[in-house]
């Protein structure tokens, strides 16, 4: 199989699952409902909807070929890593830890050379934020190392 | 309700406190325009955390000039750089910066700074005449004609952005579908819930758009880092000459109106009226041969347009909650988030506040005008912030609005993944602003539906029989199956 069907072939086992899915949801009694629909009625006409489009779509792929999408280098791919890394540091450590590793890292990433320009950004942007999200905003941020020891 | 009106628009200018915020905002706003892929939308969406403790006027006031601002802005780029700082703005590259390599990229600023102020202006005065008389006729809709118009809606969306009808369409049934993730209205049935009751009411918007304009276009940028950016000098921005006023005033106003018309249709936006702008621009010029290589008529063409369709877009949003492009999805939600529902009952029992942030673009579009010609220069500059420092700070940004609108780490993991979905749709030629106007639809279409089911005792073709709604649905038909119908006539003639 080509890859240009991976799209159609994703979205239509989305699509199906969503059905499956929604085909388990409660019904409602009648003298609720009434002449309405039940609320799995919706989803399912969706997704029969998206199911047809998605047929036409392969369909246009078959007719046009078109070209398989290249891949993307490092740059793409370790942002995303980053964001898990984000995830893990904010979940075990603190959300500010997280923000300032990840900026620091993806600037490095994208090919920042001047370290010192990465690590000012990484301190200076999430101190600036922090600062008018807390005192201007009346935000409270999620605790962890650095808030319990704000916060107290 | 006029003298009203009009007082309510002029007391914006008697507001420090709002004209300095609209002032702050406009440079903003334009530093969001150069920066190229950092367009009104994404801006838009970081800023709509930072405005939620403020005066329901004043943020929506920030968010319409970030709008309008940043529709403008792409413009300085598309004509010193070769790069659209939004899409918007790609017309504009066709003759803006052709004009400047041949030395005259302050003579094509001043035509883009005026022909986008005329248009912007423009637009605001029809807003500010069209919205009550459109609320005055959706003060006769019902459900089906509710149903019909957001059926309409989605159906427009085959054209909204690149990608092509299908994509566009399976990328607002996504949307759509999102929105019944949670509680059932009606039945209170938790639906794709897994057992998370923070999804209880729903997704929010707010870390949902955050994801799907700024993280998702930060992926998108991670592609372009080794990208060298090169600029042509400039060397002051020069207002347009009489003569330059002769050749281009038909030339603004037909793509004034042209912009207006198409920002009003429902899921139309900027881009599709420039691109319109511009080529109705070259068809009924007599300098057809210039076009491409620096005709200022192109240039005038294309940013009247763009910024006509901002005022354009804001009538659907504010009169029937249907938004006219990313942006003002964007700005629907600040609506929503504020308190003030869309529809007829804000143009009857807010009428001071809907004309206050009508006059806020007003003052908008003065003061970009006055920015575009004195420090364009300047702006120009912002773009040459290197990505490696900028996207990172996005992502900051990002990471920390989708947590404040609600305290809740859960959005800051959505605008995550939907950063991640909204990059891998892109990838695949699949445009992200159908995912959020059908997003904020999907709630409309299906209560109206149940509804109207319940009004004609269970009778859907009931609906057709409603002839504003039949015309609605008409229209979606014609705007689905018309092209494909047409192809196959002319075809069949050939």
């Amino acid at each position: 199989m080509k890859n240009i069907y991976l799209v159609p072939l994703i979205l239509s086992i989305f699509s199906l699952a969503v059905i499956a899915i929604a085909l388990q949801l409660d019904t409602s009694p009648e003298m609720i409902v009434g002449d309405s629909m039940q609320a799995r009625s919706f989803p399912i006409f969706l997704m029969i909807l998206k199911l047809i489009l998605i047929g036409i779509l392969t369909f246009q792929f078959y007719k046009n070929n078109p070209k398989p999408v290249v891949l993307e280098k490092y740059h793409t791919w370790g942002s995303m890593f980053l964001f898990l890394l984000f995830y893990l540091l904010t979940v075990y450590t603190d959300m500010f830890i997280g923000i300032f590793v990840v900026i620091f890292l993806m600037s490095i990433l994208w090919g920042e050379k001047r370290i010192w320009v990465a690590f000012l950004t990484a301190t200076i942007t999430p101190g600036l934020v922090f600062l008018l999200f807390d005192y201007v905003l009346k935000i409270r941020f999620p605790r962890g190392i650095l808030m319990n020891l704000y916060y107290g | 309700m006029f003298e009203q009106a009009i007082s309510a628009m002029a007391s914006v200018v008697v507001d420090p406190y709002l004209l300095g915020l609209i002032f702050a905002t406009t440079i903003l706003g334009v530093i969001i325009g150069v920066l190229p892929g950092l367009g009104a939308t994404t801006g838009a969406a970081l800023l709509l955390p930072f405005t939620l403790t403020m005066d329901p006027v004043h943020a929506i006031a920030v968010l319409a000039t970030i709008y309008v601002s940043a529709t403008f802005a792409g413009s300085i780029t598309a004509i010193l750089i070769n790069t659209p700082g939004t899409s918007a703005a790609a017309a504009t590259t066709f003759d803006g910066y052709p004009l400047a390599q041949k030395g005259e990229a302050g003579r094509a600023l001043g035509i883009a700074v005026i022909s986008s102020t005329v248009g912007g202006i423009f637009s605001v005065l029809i807003l500010c005449f069209a919205a009550p008389l459109l609320a005055r006729v959706a003060y006769e809709f019902r459900s089906p004609e509710y149903f019909a118009l957001t059926v309409f809606g989605l159906s427009m969306l085959a054209s909204i952005s690149a990608g092509g009808a299908v994509k566009n369409l399976i990328g607002g049934i996504f949307g759509v579908w999102l929105s019944t993730i949670g509680a059932e209205r009606v039945t209170g049935i938790e639906r794709f819930m897994f057992g998370n009751y923070e999804l209880y009411e729903g997704l929010h918007f707010v870390p949902i758009f955050i994801g799907l304009f700024a993280i998702s276009e930060l992926l998108v940028q991670s592609k372009t880092v080794d990208k060298i950016i090169k600029t042509v000098s400039m060397k002051a921005v020069k207002l347009p000459t009489l003569e330059d006023y002769k050749k281009i005033w038909k030339t603004i106003l037909r793509s004034c109106g042209i912009g207006t018309f198409i920002g009003v249709l429902p899921a139309e936006g900027a881009t599709v009226a420039s691109m319109i702008g511009y080529s109705e621009a070259r068809r009924w010029s007599k300098n057809k041969k210039e076009f491409g290589k620096g005709s200022i008529e192109g240039i005038a063409g294309a940013e009247a347009a763009n910024n006509a369709a901002t005022g354009g877009a804001m009538v659907p949003t504010m009169v029937l909650g249907i938004p006219g492009s990313g942006t003002t999805a964007i700005i629907l939600v600040g609506l929503m988030v504020h308190g003030l529902r869309p529809g007829v009952y804000l143009f009857t029992e807010q009428v001071e506040k809907v004309y206050q942030i009508f006059g806020s673009m007003f003052v908008a579009n003065v003061m970009f005008m006055l920015m575009g010609l004195y420090a364009a220069k300047l702006f120009a500059r912002v773009s040459l912030v290197p990505t490696q420092i900028l996207w990172p700070i996005v992502f900051a940004l990002s990471v920390i609005g989708a947590y404040a609108f609600q305290g809740q780490l859960l959005d800051v993991w959505l605008a995550l993944i939907f950063g991640v979905i909204g990059f891998f749709a892109r990838r695949h030629g699949f445009s992200v602003a159908p995912i959020a106007v059908g997003l904020i639809l999907g709630e409309m279409v299906e209560t109206n539906l149940q509804h109207s089911l319940k009004m004609f005792d269970g009778a859907w073709w009931m609906i057709l029989t409603q002839p504003l709604a039949l015309m609605f649905l008409v229209f979606a038909f014609l705007g689905l199956c018309g092209p494909v119908i047409f192809s196959w006539i002319t075809k069949q003639k050939d």
